[in-house]
C-alpha cells in the first residue's frame, strides 16, 4: 500500500497524483482539486457543532492518519467474509457481488450476472467505471458537485475518494435479485483512512436493490490504530424506479466511520433504506433523503444497537421539495453498557411542498444503566397543507413487559433479550429484501445475547 | 448421627406430601408504601377451584400480583408458602418454573414478538426442557383448535392490537400449554362474550380436570355458571371477609357485596363449614 499522510499541506499532490494514476479525465481530477479548494476553507467540526454533537471529533488529528490507495490486485473470487457469506445464505443467489478487502487479502472482486451486463446495467468498482463508462459517470458526478455546503468530511471524500463503486440500472430493467457490496476496512496498528464513494444511479421504471456491508478483521484487541472510514452515498431514484437499499455497519472498536447518505427521488420514485448500526467505536451518519419531483415517496429505518462505550450519531433530513410527496423515517435504537447515541432529525418542507406527508420517530431503550441517548427533533414547514408527525421515546425496558415474561418463566437477561429483539423485528420487517429481516435479525440477536 | 439425618428428611418428605399447595397466612402487602392486602388467609389443595369475588378495588389484582413476585407489591408480613415452601423472596421465573401461573387481567404486549415464537420459549422455559418443534406444534394445534384460537394468532405479535376476548383466550391458551400446578385466573372472563365465555371456561375445566388446582378471580358471578368452584370467597378492602360453597356466589348475585359485611355470620359460616370439609380455608365472616 503506498501511503501518504493526510495533513492539509501535502494533500494536494496526492490528490492530483490520485486522479493520475487512476487516469481520470480531467475534468475529474478539477473536481477533486476544487474539493480540495473548498476543504481547505472549511472548518473542522468539533463536538460543540449542531451537527456533530457528543461525537468526539476532536480528538481526531487527520495528519496522523494513512490514506489507503485503490485496490488494484483482482481477486479471481470473491475473498472471503463472514458477513457476505451469511448475507448470501439468507438473501439467496446475489444479482452481483463487489468486496473491497482491505483487511485481510488486499485484494478487490466484482461480478454481476451477465445477463444483467447484457441489459446494460453496471456494477464495477468506481475507479473502473470512470475508465469505462467516462460519459455516464460524468453526468452522474455532475449531481454531485462540491459546495461550500459540504462539510468538511464530505469535501474530503470528494477529493480523495479511492474506492467505492457504481451501480446503473437502464430504464425499465428490472432486478428481483440483490446486489451485494463489501468493504473489509484497514484495520492494524497505524492510523488509516478510506473513502469510499458509492453512486446509484437508476433510470425510469427500473428496480433494484443493493446491500452494503462495512466492516474489517479486527478482533478488537490491537487498539492502537484507528480507521477513519469516511463514505459518500449517492442514490439517485429515476421517475417510477423503485430502489431498496441496506447499509451495514458491523465494524471494531477501532474505526471511525462518517457516511453521508444522499437521495434524490424523481417522479413517482420509492425508496426503501435500511440503515443497521451494529458496531463500531463512533459512527457517524448524515442520511438525507430530497423529494425533487411529484408522488416521490421514501421509507426510512434505522436499527441501531450499541454495546461497550461505541458512540451513534445519526443525522436524518427529509426534505419535500415539490408538492404531493411523502417520506416516513423510523429509527430504533438500543444501547448497552455505556454505549450512547444522538438522534437528530430534521423535517424540511418547502413553500410549495403542498400536500406533503412526513413522518418521524425515534425510540430509545436504555439497556445499560449508564447508556445515554438524545434525541432532537426539527421542523421547518413552510407550506400549509401538509401532514407531519414526529415523536421521540428514551427509556428503560417497560417493567410490565419484563413482569409478564418473568412469569412465563424467563429470568430477567432472557425476558429483556426477547423485548429488545421484538424491538427491532417491528422495524425490520418493513425492510423489502427478501430474508433480510432474517440476516440482521439474527447479526442483532448475535450482539444482544453477547 | 447419620440415622438421625436420614430420619429427619424422611420427615420433611411426608410434611411436604401432606403440605397445601398453596397457604396464604396473614399475607400484608403494599404498593408504593400503602397497604393494599391488609391480612390474606387462604389454603388451596391440589387440583381444588376456588373462586375469589369481590368489588373492583378491593385488591384482588394484588393478591395475584403479590403470589406471582411483582417487584413493585411488597409483602410486608405474613406467609406465602406454596408446596410448604416460602417463595415471598423468590423472582417470578422461579415461582413459574414451580408450577404457579398468572393469567393477567391486562394481558401486556410485546410487540415485535411473535406469539409462536413467545409461546415456544416460555414453555421450554417453565417446562425446563426444549420441546421438539414437531411435539410443540401437535400439543399448541389440538389445544388451539379447543380454545377456538385461529392459525393467523400464531404470527402476530403477542396482545398487540388484541382485542379484550382475543387477549383473555391467549392468556388461558398459554397456561393450557404450561400447565401449572396453580393457575390464578385474575378476571379472565372479563371482555368475553358468551360463546367466548363458554370455550374459554371449557379451558379451565380441562386443566382442572388434570389436577391444576385453579383461583378464579372475578367481580361477577356469571362465569361460575361454566367453571364450578368448590370454595367461594369473598374480597373485601384487602382481605376476604367470607367464605362458603358456590352457593355463596349465588347468594352475592342477589344480594350484592353490602349484605356480607352486614349481616349473617351464623349462615355464611355454615356454609363454609359445609362446603369446606377438607380444605382450611379463609377465615369465616366475622371470625376476626
Ligand atoms: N400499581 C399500583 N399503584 C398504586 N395503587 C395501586 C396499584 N395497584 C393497585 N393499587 C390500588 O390498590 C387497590 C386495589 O387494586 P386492585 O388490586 O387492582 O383491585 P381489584 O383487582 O380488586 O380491582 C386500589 O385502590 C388501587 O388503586
Ligand atoms: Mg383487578
Amino acid at each position: 500500500m503506498a501511503e501518504s499522510k493526510l495533513a492539509n499541506t501535502i494533500a494536494k499532490e496526492r490528490v492530483a497524483d490520485l486522479a493520475q494514476r487512476n487516469g481520470e479525465p480531467t475534468w475529474l481530477k478539477d473536481a477533486r482539486l476544487a474539493a480540495w479548494e473548498i476543504y481547505l476553507q472549511s472548518p473542522m467540526p468539533t463536538a460543540r457543532d449542531d451537527d456533530w454533537r457528543k461525537t468526539e471529533i476532536d480528538n481526531i488529528d487527520l495528519s496522523t492518519f494513512i490514506t489507503t490507495d485503490p485496490l488494484t490486485n483482482k481477486a479471481a473470487k470473491a475473498p472471503t467474509m463472514e458477513l457476505v457469506q451469511s448475507a448470501i445464505e439468507k438473501l439467496g443467489e446475489p444479482a452481483g457481488i463487489f468486496v473491497d478487502d482491505y483487511s485481510v487479502s488486499q485484494s478487490q472482486f466484482s461480478s454481476v450476472n451477465t445477463d444483467l451486463a447484457k441489459q446494460g446495467v453496471i456494477f464495477m468498482p468506481l475507479i473502473e467505471a470512470i475508465e469505462k463508462h467516462p460519459e455516464l459517470v460524468k453526468k452522474i458526478f455532475e449531481q454531485g458537485t462540491a459546495s461550500s455546503d459540504d462539510d468538511k468530511f464530505t469535501l474530503m471524500n470528494k477529493a480523495l475518494f479511492n474506492s467505492g463503486l457504481l451501480l446503473y440500472v437502464p430504464k425499465n430493467v428490472v432486478i428481483e435479485a440483490p446486489f451485494v457490496s463489501a468493504v473489509n476496512l484497514p484495520v492494524g496498528k497505524t492510523n488509516h483512512a478510506v473513502f469510499p464513494r458509492v453512486f446509484v444511479a437508476t433510470e425510469a421504471n427500473s428496480q433494484v436493490t443493493l446491500v452494503s456491508i462495512f466492516s474489517d478483521a479486527s478482533d478488537n484487541t490491537d487498539v492502537n490504530g484507528t480507521t477513519l472510514s469516511n463514505s459518500i452515498f449517492e442514490i439517485t431514484v429515476g421517475a417510477g424506479a423503485k430502489v431498496t437499499v441496506m447499509t451495514v455497519d458491523k465494524l471494531s472498536k477501532q474505526v471511525f466511520a462518517v457516511n453521508r447518505v444522499r437521495t434524490h427521488l424523481h417522479r413517482d420514485g420509492v425508496l426503501n433504506l435500511t440503515t443497521a448500526g451494529l458496531g463500531g467505536k463512533q459512527i457517524k451518519s448524515v442520511i438525507e433523503t430530497v423529494m425533487v419531483e411529484q408522488g416521490a415517496s421514501s421509507d426510512i429505518r434505522g436499527v441501531v444497537l450499541g454495546d461497550g462505550s461505541e458512540h451513534y450519531s445519526y443525522n436524518t433530513i427529509q426534505k419535500h421539495t415539490c408538492p404531493d410527496t411523502t417520506s416516513n423515517i423510523n429509527f430504533r435504537v438500543a444501547l448497552k453498557d455505556t454505549s450512547s447515541s444522538v438522534y437528530q432529525g430534521i423535517v424540511v418542507v418547502d413553500k410549495i411542498a403542498q400536500r406533503t406527508a412526513a413522518f418521524q420517530s425515534n425510540k430509545n431503550l436504555l439497556l445499560g444503566t449508564e447508556a445515554r441517548a438524545d434525541s432532537i427533533p426539527r421542523l421547518e414547514i413552510l407550506a400549509d397543507d401538509v401532514k407531519c408527525s414526529h415523536g421521540a421515546t428514551v427509556g428503560p425496558v417497560d417493567k410490565e413487559q419484563l413482569f409478564y415474561l418473568n412469569c412465563r418463566g424467563l429470568n430477567l437477561k432472557e425476558a429483556e433479550e426477547l423485548i429488545v429483539r421484538g424491538f427491532f423485528v417491528q422495524i425490520l420487517d418493513g425492510i423489502e429484501i427478501k430474508g433480510a429481516a432474517d440476516w440482521v435479525g439474527d447479526l442483532v440477536a448475535e450482539k444482544i445475547y453477547k | 448421627m447419620t440415622s438421625k439425618n436420614t430420619s429427619k428428611s424422611t420427615a420433611e418428605n411426608t410434611s411436604e406430601k401432606v403440605a397445601p399447595l398453596l397457604q396464604i397466612v396473614d399475607l400484608h402487602v403494599s404498593v408504593e408504601d400503602k397497604e393494599i392486602l391488609k391480612g390474606v388467609n387462604l389454603t388451596i389443595n391440589a387440583g381444588e377451584i376456588h373462586a375469589i369475588m369481590g368489588r373492583n378495588g378491593s385488591g384482588k389484582s394484588t393478591l395475584s400480583y403479590a403470589l406471582m413476585g411483582h417487584p413493585r407489591y411488597k409483602v410486608t408480613s405474613g406467609k406465602m408458602l406454596y408446596k410448604g415452601q416460602e417463595v415471598g423472596e423468590m423472582s417470578p421465573d422461579q415461582r413459574a418454573k414451580l408450577g404457579m401461573a398468572l393469567a393477567f387481567q391486562y394481558p401486556v404486549a410485546i410487540p415485535g414478538v411473535s406469539v409462536s415464537n413467545f409461546l415456544r420459549k416460555t414453555v421450554n422455559a417453565v417446562r425446563g426442557r426444549d420441546i421438539p418443534v414437531k411435539e410443540f406444534r401437535l400439543e399448541l394445534k389440538a389445544l388451539m383448535a379447543k380454545l377456538g384460537v385461529k392459525d393467523e394468532f400464531l404470527s402476530r405479535y403477542v396482545n398487540d392490537g388484541f382485542s379484550g376476548g382475543e387477549k383473555k383466550r391467549l392468556e388461558i391458551l398459554q397456561l393450557s400449554m404450561l400447565k401449572p400446578l396453580l393457575a390464578i385466573l385474575d378476571e379472565t372472563d372479563s371482555g368475553l362474550d358468551i360463546d367466548a365465555l363458554k370455550t374459554v371456561s371449557e379451558g379451565i375445566n380441562v386443566m382442572a380436570q388434570a389436577d391444576t388446582a385453579v383461583l378464579l378471580i372475578t367481580h361477577y358471578q356469571r362465569m361460575l355458571n361454566y367453571v364450578q368452584p368448590q370454595f367461594v370467597h369473598v374480597f373485601q378492602d384487602g382481605k376476604i371477609v367470607a367464605s362458603g360453597g358456590k352457593e355463596l356466589a349465588l347468594e352475592l348475585e342477589d344480594r350484592g357485596y353490602e349484605w356480607v359485611t352486614q349481616e349473617s355470620v351464623d349462615e355464611s359460616a355454615s356454609a363454609q363449614a359445609k362446603a369446606n370439609s377438607s380444605s382450611a380455608a379463609a377465615t369465616p365472616v366475622g371470625a376476626k
